[in-house]
């Protein structure tokens, strides 16, 4: 193999891992959510997107390092997530067929927070690039890779692990998964179902927050990602099947390779083409998705 | 609870509907002739007519068959470049129209399909990802669409080789409107419009009830898209210019809450709806970024604080607690 072709390949390799573990982050987000509270929420990509741009304040015009904002970004999701679970997520907890109510209400906040954004940070700037957080370069084979996107790719994965465990091992994860698979069940057994469903959706919009400001520190990015992620998590929800975390990983991480292979090879729009083509094969013939829980 | 939503026929009797009918028509001709010393807002009266149509067709499909397309918009695209194309290529306008208006529909009914199998969130979420492909393909296929540019400068269509005078064309699109109406109103008092409603209402205890489901709701399909078709071939030519823009998920889902706040099931609902939102993009154009958030506010009202819309919740006692949108009711109360 000519060395250029290694190269092209190990970017791709990259890339694909790179992309793949922030879909990953983004898509086990959205189905914890959805798995717990059944909210599809179709403003992932939006918050996806407001978790890159606080981090594009305080880093650019803040001037603080970007290891402080990242951390400043994800814990404030937490209060934001309480403050939006109080006021509008809440009223649904006991109606029959939310999801399609969700679904909706979150179309409106993605309406909402595109609106506001257009008027805030677009006018302000086309692209938005963050400082990285550390510097250098380490060479894999002939491919020089910054250690800024390999520290990314590093702290992805870890947090994917610990949220692994977390939802594993721990209490509260249990409880939320017990109320995942039964909530009356689950009620009986003595867990606070709607204490389980807030703290499901803040660490589901924390998980989401979380891929938002890892990507902008990997990538320069435009106010556009936000539909596009908003899309591809639900794709990579769908394929892998609602709810199901492992599945969400896997098929993002499958998602992040091909969106790096085809844009080698063709444009970012056959990438998009082949895989809403997959999620619709998939809502057409096995709803339940790949693996299903 | 029997019925979150009642349909507008029953409530207000077929002569009221008439009566109301004939009151539309006479506004809907009398506002252009009115209107016609300011272009601008015969304009914006012309563009809330074709507005009117579009939801005369979601009702039909979402008010009344209970299916909810978020790929309206799409679907009108599609008439829309055809019949641009067409007319590009020397076709007269008056033929090209049809044809669209057909290719629309019969696009709507191949991609309806996916609702025989999938329903509620399942079947909103398929058509989402249908609008987005459309708008993705109405930019990737540059040659026939034009790409991300569009159309511009798309003439208005003219009449025994003289071009229309924008009053004669606002004309049409009053009586594009008027007709939609109708045709709802006639679909609505027939057996066809009973049967789609006992579809909304439980589609498998219709079909035991020996409704072909199936049908029917390929019927709806069919007609829904014909108005989207005939609204998005009038739309081309009166706005004068077309891209992927123009027929995108946010029109989509600006067509879902014209009909929803409205009033969703019931004739005038929709039209209202449509009457109060339309115009108020024009008015906010300036400050277009604005118009989103009141779009989605009013988008996260309606679901939360009016599921039956302005005039499903007329007459009818406190607001139920549920914010049902798109499921039969449950015959057993849920808590």
């Amino acid at each position: 193999m000519s060395n250029a072709n290694l190269i092209i390949l190990l970017s791709t390799i990259s890339t694909g891992l790179i992309l793949g573990a922030i879909f990953s982050l983004v898509a086990v987000g959205v189905t914890i959510v959805y798995g717990s509270i059944w909210m599809p929420n179709a403003a992932n990509g939006q918050f996806f997107l407001l978790a890159a741009l606080f981090g594009w304040t305080m880093t650019v015009s803040w001037g603080l390092h970007p290891a402080i904002a990242a951390v400043l970004v994800i814990g404030l999701s937490v209060p934001l997530s309480y403050a939006l679970e109080f006021v509008l997520i809440r009223r649904f907890y006991d109606v029959p067929n939310r999801n399609i109510s969700y679904f909706v209400l979150s179309l409106g906040i993605t309406q909402i927070l595109a609106g506001i954004f257009a008027f805030t940070y677009g006018q302000w700037s086309d692209q938005f690039q963050l400082p990285p957080l550390i510097g250098g370069i380490t060479f894999i084979g002939p491919l020089p890779v910054a250690n800024n996107r390999l520290l990314v790719l590093v702290l992805a994965l870890a947090i994917l692990a610990a949220l692994f465990a977390l939802l594993r091992y721990h209490r509260y994860g249990r409880a939320i998964r017990a109320v995942f698979q039964n909530r009356d069940a689950a009620a009986l057994r003595g867990v606070n179902v709607k204490a389980s469903y807030s703290l499901s959706f803040a660490l589901g919009n924390a998980v989401i927050f979380a891929g938002g400001i890892l990507f902008a520190l990997a990538y320069s990015f435009d106010l556009t990602i936000a539909w596009t992620m908003s899309i591809t998590a639900f794709a990579i929800m769908i394929i892998g099947g609602p709810g199901s975390v492992l599945g969400a990983f896997i098929v993002g991480m499958v998602f992040g390779f091909t969106q790096a292979a085809v844009s080698t090879v063709a444009s970012p729009t056959i990438a998009a083409f082949s895989y809403l083509g997959a999620m619709l094969l998939i809502l057409l013939f096995k709803p339940s998705g790949l693996f299903a829980r | 609870m029997t019925q979150s939503f009642k349909t507008g026929g029953r409530i207000q009797g077929h002569s009221a509907n008439l009566l109301l009918l004939a009151g539309f028509a006479i506004v809907a001709f009398v506002l252009p002739i009115a209107l016609s010393g300011n272009r601008y807002l015969a304009f914006v009266a012309g563009v809330t007519m074709i507005h009117i149509l579009w939801a005369c067709g979601m009702n039909l499909l979402y008010g009344y068959t209970g299916l909810m397309p978020l790929m309206f918009a799409g679907i009108a695209g599609i008439s829309a470049y055809t019949v641009v194309d067409l007319t590009a290529n020397g076709w007269s306008f008056w033929l090209a129209l049809p044809v669209g208006a057909l290719a629309a529909s019969i696009t709507g009914t191949v991609l309806g399909l996916p609702s025989l199998r999938l329903k509620g969130f399942y079947f909103t979420l398929c058509s989402l990802v249908i609008q987005t492909v459309m708008t993705l393909g109405f930019i990737y296929f540059s040659g026939l669409t034009n790409g991300d540019t569009g159309f511009s400068q798309i003439p208005l269509p003219s009449l025994r080789g003289e071009p229309l005078s924008s009053l004669s064309y606002d004309l049409v699109l009053a009586a594009a409107a008027v007709l939609g109406v109708m045709v709802l109103i006639a679909i609505m008092r027939s057996t066809l419009g009973r049967r789609l409603i006992a579809i909304r209402e439980d589609d498998e205890l219709a079909a035991m009830l020996g409704i072909n489901v199936t049908g029917y709701k390929m019927i709806a399909f069919f007609v829904g898209s014909l108005f989207a078709g005939v609204g998005g071939a009038l739309y081309a030519p009166y706005i004068g210019f077309i891209s992927p823009r123009s027929f995108d998920v946010l029109i989509s889902m600006n067509i879902w809450l014209m009909v929803a706040f409205g009033g969703r099931g019931t004739i005038w609902g929709p039209v209202l709806g449509a009457a109060l939102l339309a115009p108020l993009s024009f008015f906010l154009q300036e400050y277009y970024t604005i118009k989103d958030v009141l779009y989605g506010a009013l988008i996260i009202a309606v679901i939360v604080l009016m599921p039956a819309g302005l005039l499903g919740s007329l007459g009818r006692t406190p607001r139920l607690p549920a914010a049902e949108i798109d499921a039969p009711v449950p015959r057993r109360s849920p808590k």
